[in-house]
């Protein structure tokens, strides 16, 4: 963690240096909500309404969202998509892949608590939050363009409320710890072959 | 001599902006920067699977000659967007001399398509 | 052997032990020429029955069969097709990873679907896994 973390809780001890925090995360948080990159990671059917949302009549660009294919270049992983147990290790590397700040939108049902698939489904991952952070879900199934955009806009009010040196409070985190899986020791190198989380090990709650 | 010193003041400037510049990409950004280190973000990308081998791997020379190709032939399209530019003038004092220079310059350039084109250089196998 | 006669395709009940001689018949013979294996699949019927269908057409003559094999469910084991229809490696693999039925002289015989460490076989009536909720009665 360098000085940026520290220091804004020194500066705002100072008169003025309240105001002058203020003047900064407004221009930082606008920066960052104005030019959100999105990775395309589009798993099923909702993936065809992020593809729409993205297109013309509902177009993503006039908020500054342009979508990368590399988790490299992106801030936003939109999770469009039935996330199944097979799948999961990926997205959990590809997440981690993302470098800082970076926020998930849980698009459609299948993501936020496994939608029509919730029943008797042996294989599909109930929830994407059960392996990486969400900051914004959007129900629906699959959610219409306007209510994805309306998720894009709520993210970014939800980027304007942070404040430099203040972590960020994710509601949406339900099982995320240091460690990969609670309990497991923290993978730290990958060998081919191998998976940050293993499917069988995912836990799962009801 | 004088338009020169403007040339240099420019010059002079831009080098210390260069400094400029990498002085705080050496010793500034790291008290600035958010510091969140994950072995992850230094693996090779492949889609989410554990990477295989490095990125830097070897790739066919063909490449190569196809990039030179390509130099080639945008050097000769530079040469001929200023001509092109500036026929209609250059008609009225060469004439016809203004059309054939760049005939005979295309036509040398031409030839060496023809070659290349021979030798198998522009198949893709 | 018992024929059923189902609304798009005949179906022969055959026994296990003469399925092999049936399918190789069933693809050599000029006539009935079934050069194309449509599918095969399991129906599971505790608490004894497992039935096993192979869907054979003929793709110049048009007409369609069905092989049907009631197997018991504790030990299913079949002989496999992969020899004589080429798409049956998948099929029996797929067959094979939700269903537990064994092929003998299958090429490579693991999970197509699963990952490949997951224990037991989803499309049993008897499957139990954490991560399946079973809906409320």
């Amino acid at each position: 963690m360098g000085i940026i973390d520290g220091l804004p809780a020194h500066i705002e001890k100072f008169p003025g240096g309240g105001l002058l925090m203020t003047g900064v995360n407004y221009i930082l948080n606008e920066a960052k909500a104005s030019s959100m990159w999105y990775m395309l990671f589009g798993l099923a059917c909702c993936a065809i309404e992020l593809m729409a949302t993205g297109a013309s009549r509902y177009d993503f660009d006039r908020l500054g969202m342009i979508f990368r294919a590399t988790p490299r270049q992106t801030d936003l992983m939109i999770v469009a998509g039935t996330l199944t147990l097979k799948m999961a290790p990926r997205v959990k590397l590809l997440y981690d892949q993302m470098p800082e700040p970076k926020y998930v939108i849980a698009m459609g049902g299948c993501t936020i608590h496994g939608g029509p698939f919730y029943h008797d489904s042996y294989s599909v991952l109930k929830g994407v939050d059960k392996i990486i952070p969400v900051d914004i879900h959007v129900a629906g199934c699959p959610p219409r363009p306007e209510a994805l955009m309306n998720g894009c806009i709520q993210l970014q009010n939800l980027i304007r409320t942070e404040r430099l040196g203040h972590e960020r409070d994710r509601p949406g985190l339900r099982i995320i710890t240091p460690r990969q899986i609670p309990g497991q020791p923290p993978v730290n190198s990958l060998a081919p072959g191998g998976a940050l989380i293993r499917p069988n090990e995912i836990p799962i709650l009801g | 001599m004088q338009e020169y010193g403007y040339v240099g003041v420019f010059f002079v400037g831009g080098l210390l902006f260069v400094c400029f510049n990498l002085v705080l990409a050496a010793f500034v950004t790291r008290l600035i920067k958010a510091h969140r280190p994950h072995f992850a973000k230094n693996l090779t990308y492949e889609c989410g699977e554990a990477p295989q081998s490095e990125a830097w791997v070897q790739y066919n020379a063909r490449y190569y000659l196809f990039a030179m190709m390509f130099v080639l032939f945008d050097v000769e399209a530079a040469f001929l967007l200023p001509w092109a530019v500036g026929f209609q003038t250059m008609w009225l004092d060469l004439g016809w001399l203004a059309l054939i220079e760049m005939v005979i310059f295309l036509a040398i350039l031409g030839l060496g398509l023809v070659y290349a084109w021979r030798k198998g250089a522009l198949e893709w196998v | 052997m018992i024929v059923e006669d189902l609304s798009n395709a005949d179906c022969l009940v055959v026994p296990k032990e003469i399925y092999r001689q049936v399918a190789e018949f069933l693809k050599a013979d000029a006539e009935l020429d079934f050069d194309y294996l449509e599918f095969q699949t399991c129906a599971d019927h505790p608490p004894e029955n497992l039935n096993f269908v192979a869907y054979l057409r003929s793709l110049g003559k048009g007409h369609r069969v069905g092989l049907k094999i009631v197997m018991d469910r504790r030990h299913p084991a079949l002989p496999t097709l992969a020899d004589l229809w080429a798409n049956a490696d998948w099929n029996e693999r797929e067959v094979f990873d939700l269903f537990g039925v064994v092929f003998h002289n299958h090429p490579d015989l693991r999970r197509l679907m699963m990952p490949e460490d997951w224990i037991g076989h989803p499309l049993r009536k008897d499957y139990l896994h954490p991560n399946v909720v079973k809906r409320p009665d």
